[in-house]
């Protein structure tokens, strides 16, 4: 319809331009307006598309530098603005060029369905079991048992080292329960409800599934399985009456760069009435708080981990802790650290007590070469029926060492060999009985970092009035000031500050979801073995612990420098200490999410489409979505200077510019460009209402003309050669459509054909408040001097427009200027600017030949533009 | 700026959206901007309100209990075709929301919405439906 129109439009103007016939009737020019309304209409549409689209693109690159944490629904979001945008822009276009790019559509479409396929995808569990003896489970198995099992699996059937007898409740089996009764899709309409305001939700969306899972039935299938499991573990195992220590498995649990420390529910010393129960808590502990913000910060769906459950007969441990293989504050360091207290394990996991530390060499003897004993007042232990409790522990014994020196030396031996068996560093769980027997519970891989201490020359005796403390626990490497934020209650979380630093009585896990959004972590207790220590470490975030009394020490507010390596706390910002910083972590690289999003941008973000005047640049060879965006974009804009060029109009449907004087300026009114209906053939200046023509002809009139340049030698020669040859140059035979000016105009568009002198411009401009709409488009062509010289006039008129912000390029006689995006204040300057070059580069061809005339009207030029955007001249003509 | 925004923005928009605090919070959001706002909490309550006292523009979740935004638009769009719909969606599989935008809905806006954007895409649909309409008078067809 469209093209009928304009063929009809198009006859209609031949028709006048051949004077048969007068005039458009008034039905044509509201046919004419409205086509342009549709088409501008259009135009802005998708140039606003093509802005967001590009603005999604930035924000997928921002996210695959791998730094902020981003979870799938950021993925589906950014994907799908892409996508939206870039469909709304093969819209836009299709009305502004009917049936002409069919071939986008194409395009678009096989595109999509690469990206839809990686986004959709699912992966099968191929072993159905819902219980697995761990006597049979190796670290192949991880899919179907969890990391932890699976590598606890290794220790105890390959490397033949004690493990405490067990089963898994496998992936199968949580897959089964979630999909009992819907209650995977009542877990997944709850995140959906929350959306992207899960973060100030956490609590209640988090309450409210651990809920539903609590409240729901373990199915019969897996009840039987677990009981069938129990009973053969009771009739192997020999001692008092068996309990066991659930805990969680889950996928991507123990995994290298993401340790989920601490987020989940382990349960120690249940009796097996009470297992399904905790099983069910396990499960439900997948979506604790903690669990969703660690989730969110290290990219995993909620689909990618299967909630695996590890059981293991009891061990009542008369001490225990963790082994590091190597110093995990320090990747040079090749010692070995463990990390014991009386009691059960739990105490060193939790982070709510000090412990000893032994630090033993790798050399022939496994010399000791650390051995720091601490005060361990409290222990955690068994309790009689069900359960543990955290107890005071004997006053005798709280101050010796929890590990005698050969006990220290075989778990030292013991871990060398886990560590080669891995083949990389490891952190290790184990417990000793009462009879002294060595149980492993847990191996996993250790994270190491660079140590970040302070370059010789620094002299600390400077900050030394600074001082607040000294001696603290390194439990996460590197150096961070913020304002202190006290938290001593749960409630404490919603209230606490982006880039704080964390101040805590106790190095809880509770607290691990404030660790990634703090500068630095305090804690009054813990020590570097803990979870919250792994948890700063994993985020990079600098942590001191066993800063005794820091509750009192700081106040809220108070900006302090926190130098983990040293164990110190100053007061204030420090910025020499500041300034060793440890390369930026990309804890979100190798997650699943990430991986996807990767894949995902291969079909988004790569541009192939680069040079519009080449052959491949073609609609159905668009392969991404960026190809087809700058495809769109290159296309929109010359569909719509076509609209000017196409459209000539009688001067019977336009108006003439009375400025003074009735000017060689012809207007078409296409929209909203008058202030109020204009009747007479004469419109006045005060009569536009259009923004950006008002513009460029106040640059117009800023500065009067001095008239034609003085020519230089041979300049008047080549004009009157050329002139013999274009009729259209000749004085006295010009056509009627030569050495006219036409704008076309609405209220925030204007196109300007213009003939001026010897050469033809034609200039478009979209100017509103919408800055993403703002578009400025200028072409130059031609000239009556030689070629030469117009390219001279036209290199001349580049230089100044890129000074002062366009791009620009020049093919043949062409000179192609544009600006887009642009504020209003800016884009009304430009059009001024336009306005003056308009009239002051005429027949400044003639001089091209002439450097020193070439530099004078550069400087003269950019003079009066300078002058003329500080205000200095207004309307002079 | 001031008179742009008081000249073009008188006309009814009807938001439909089954969560209260969003729908209110934005209600009153154009209100003060000078629209008049209808709104609903549901699809049947929507469709009665195209029905009863047509707006210009329709906003209109996506996911919903009980009839879904998807029904909802199709049926908003067999009383009255000119009627715009803006979808607005938490999180949602693209295939749905290009299937939409094949059969006509102005446009997909992922919550939360920012507010000016919001405005000029109902700005923008208030502008198409009236290019449509004149269109349809001056007795052209094309879409």
């Amino acid at each position: 319809m469209l093209k009928t129109l304009s063929n009809r439009l198009q006859k209609l103007f031949a028709r006048d331009q051949d004077n048969t016939i007068q005039a458009l009737d008034a039905a044509a020019v509201e046919e004419l307006q409205l086509t342009f309304k549709t088409r501008y209409y259009s135009f802005r549409q998708l140039l606003t598309a093509n802005t967001k689209t590009l603005e999604s693109m930035a924000e997928i690159e921002k996210a695959l530098q791998g730094v902020e944490p981003f979870s799938f629904s950021f993925v589906q979001k950014a994907c799908g603005t892409v996508s939206i945008n870039v469909f709304n822009m093969i819209k836009h276009m299709e009305n502004i060029a009917p049936n002409k790019y069919n071939a986008l559509r194409d395009s678009f479409a096989s595109i999509q369905s690469r990206i839809d396929a990686l986004l959709n995808q699912k992966k099968d569990l191929s072993d159905r079991r819902l219980v697995i003896p761990l006597e049979s489970i190796t670290s192949d198995m991880m899919d179907v048992v969890g990391g932890k099992m699976a590598n606890l699996g290794d220790v105890k059937n390959r490397l033949r080292m004690r493990v405490p007898p067990g089963f898994v409740v496998t992936a199968a089996a949580h897959e089964l329960f979630m999909n009992t009764d819907g209650l995977q899709k009542e877990v997944d309409r709850l995140f959906q409800v929350a959306g992207s305001d899960l973060d100030r939700n956490l609590d209640l969306v988090s309450s409210q599934i651990r809920q539903l899972i609590l409240a729901a039935e373990v199915p019969e299938p897996i009840r039987a399985a677990v009981h069938n499991a129990y009973e053969k573990l009771k009739d192997k195992y020999e001692g008092p009456e068996l309990h066991l220590a659930v805990r969680s498995s889950a996928h991507g649990e123990d995994a290298e760069n993401s340790s989920f420390a601490g987020q989940y529910r382990s349960e120690l010393n249940v009796h097996f009435s009470q297992f399904f129960h905790v099983y069910k808590q396990v499960l439900a502990s997948k979506y604790s708080p903690q669990a969703i913000a660690y989730k969110i910060n290290k990219g995993f769906r909620d689909e990618d981990i299967a909630m695996c459950v590890g059981c293991l007969a009891m061990v009542d441990a008369v001490a225990g802790g963790v082994v590091y293989t190597r110093n995990p504050l320090d990747r040079r360091d090749d010692n070995i650290f463990i990390n014991s207290t009386w009691g059960l394990p739990k105490a060193v996991v939790d982070g709510d007590t000090l412990c000893d530390l032994f630090v033993v060499a790798r050399d022939e003897d496994l010399t000791i070469v650390r051995q720091d004993v601490r005060d361990k007042d409290f222990q955690v232990v068994c309790y009689e029926m069900d359960g543990c409790i955290r107890t005071e522990t004997d006053k005798s014994i709280a101050k010796d060492p929890s590990l005698s020196e050969s006990k220290i030396r075989e778990l030292a031996d013991a871990a060398i060999q886990i560590e080669e068996y891995y083949e990389l560093p490891q952190d290790i769980e184990w417990a000793i009985t009462e009879d002294g027997t060595i149980f492993f519970l847990q191996s996993r891989p250790l994270q190491q970092m660079e140590a970040t201490l302070p370059a010789e020359e620094l002299n600390l005796q400077r900050f030394a009035a600074s001082l607040i403390f000294e001696g603290g626990i390194n439990a996460s490497p590197g150096t961070a000031s913020g304002g202190v934020f006290k938290v001593s209650k749960k409630v404490d979380i919603l209230q606490f500050p982006e880039g704080a630093v964390l101040v805590v009585e106790q190095a809880l896990p509770t607290w691990a979801p404030l660790v990634a959004r703090a500068a630095a972590v305090i804690s009054e207790r813990g020590g570097f073995a803990g979870h919250l220590a792994n948890v700063a470490r994993e985020f990079g975030i600098p942590a001191i612990f066993g800063v005794t009394e820091a509750m009192d020490l700081v106040e809220n507010g108070e900006l302090v420098t926190v130098a983990a390596d040293l164990g110190r706390i100053y007061l204030g910002s420090i910025a020499p200490l500041l300034e060793w910083k440890r390369p930026e972590l990309t804890p979100m690289k190798g997650s699943p999410i990430y991986e996807l999003l990767q894949q995902a941008s291969r079909h988004i973000i790569p541009l192939n489409l680069i040079d519009p005047e080449s052959r491949d640049f073609q609609p159905q060879n668009c392969s991404t979505f960026h190809d087809i965006t700058r495809f769109i974009h290159e296309k929109s804009v010359v569909e719509m200077f076509n609209f000017g060029k196409d459209h000539h109009f009688s001067e019977r449907s336009s108006k003439q510019l009375h400025y003074k004087v009735p000017m060689n300026w012809w207007i078409l009114n296409l929209d909203d460009g008058f202030v109020h209906e204009v009747h007479d053939k004469y419109v006045k200046l005060e009569d536009i209402a259009s923004i950006p023509m008002l513009a460029f002809w106040e640059g117009f009139v800023a500065i009067p003309w001095d008239g034609p340049p003085a020519m230089d030698g041979g300049g008047m020669t080549t004009i009157l050669f050329r002139s013999t040859m274009n009729t259209a140059l000749v004085t006295g035979s010009q056509t009627k459509y030569a050495d006219r000016n036409y704008f076309m105009i609405s209220k925030n568009f204007c196109t300007l054909s213009s003939r001026l002198g010897y050469h033809f411009s034609t200039m478009e401009a979209m100017v509103s408040e919408r800055s993403v709409e703002n578009y400025l488009g200028f072409k130059f062509k031609g000239g009556a001097a030689d070629f030469e010289r117009c390219l001279g006039r036209l290199r001349f008129i580049q230089e100044i427009l890129e000074r002062y912000g366009f791009r620009t390029s020049i093919n043949g006689d062409n000179l192609d200027a544009r600006i887009e995006g642009r504020n209003m204040e800016y884009m009304l300057e430009r059009l001024k600017i336009l306005g003056y070059l308009t009239l002051h580069t005429r027949q400044l061809d003639m001089i091209m030949g002439n450097s020193g005339h070439v530099n004078y009207y550069m400087k003269k030029l950019s003079g009066d533009i300078d002058q003329m955007l500080a205000g200095e001249h207004s309307c002079a003509v | 700026m001031q008179n742009n925004m008081e000249k073009q923005t008188k006309f009814k928009v009807l938001l439909v959206d089954d969560e209260e605090i969003f729908r209110e919070a934005t209600a009153r959001q154009l209100r003060v901007r000078g629209f008049t706002v209808l709104t609903a909490d549901g699809g049947e309550a929507a469709l009665e309100l195209v029905q009863s006292d047509p707006p210009e523009v329709v906003l209109l979740d996506q996911e919903m209990p009980g009839m879904h935004g998807s029904e909802t638009f199709a049926a908003i769009k067999e009383i009255n075709p000119l009627i715009e719909v803006i979808m607005l969606t938490g999180n949602t599989s693209v295939d749905n929301a290009l299937e939409l935008m094949k059969l006509g809905t102005f446009d997909y806006l992922m919550k939360p919405v920012n507010i000016e954007e919001l405005l000029y895409k109902i700005e923008d649909a208030h502008a198409r439906k009236q290019l449509i309409e004149r269109r349809q008078r001056s007795g052209s067809t094309t879409p």
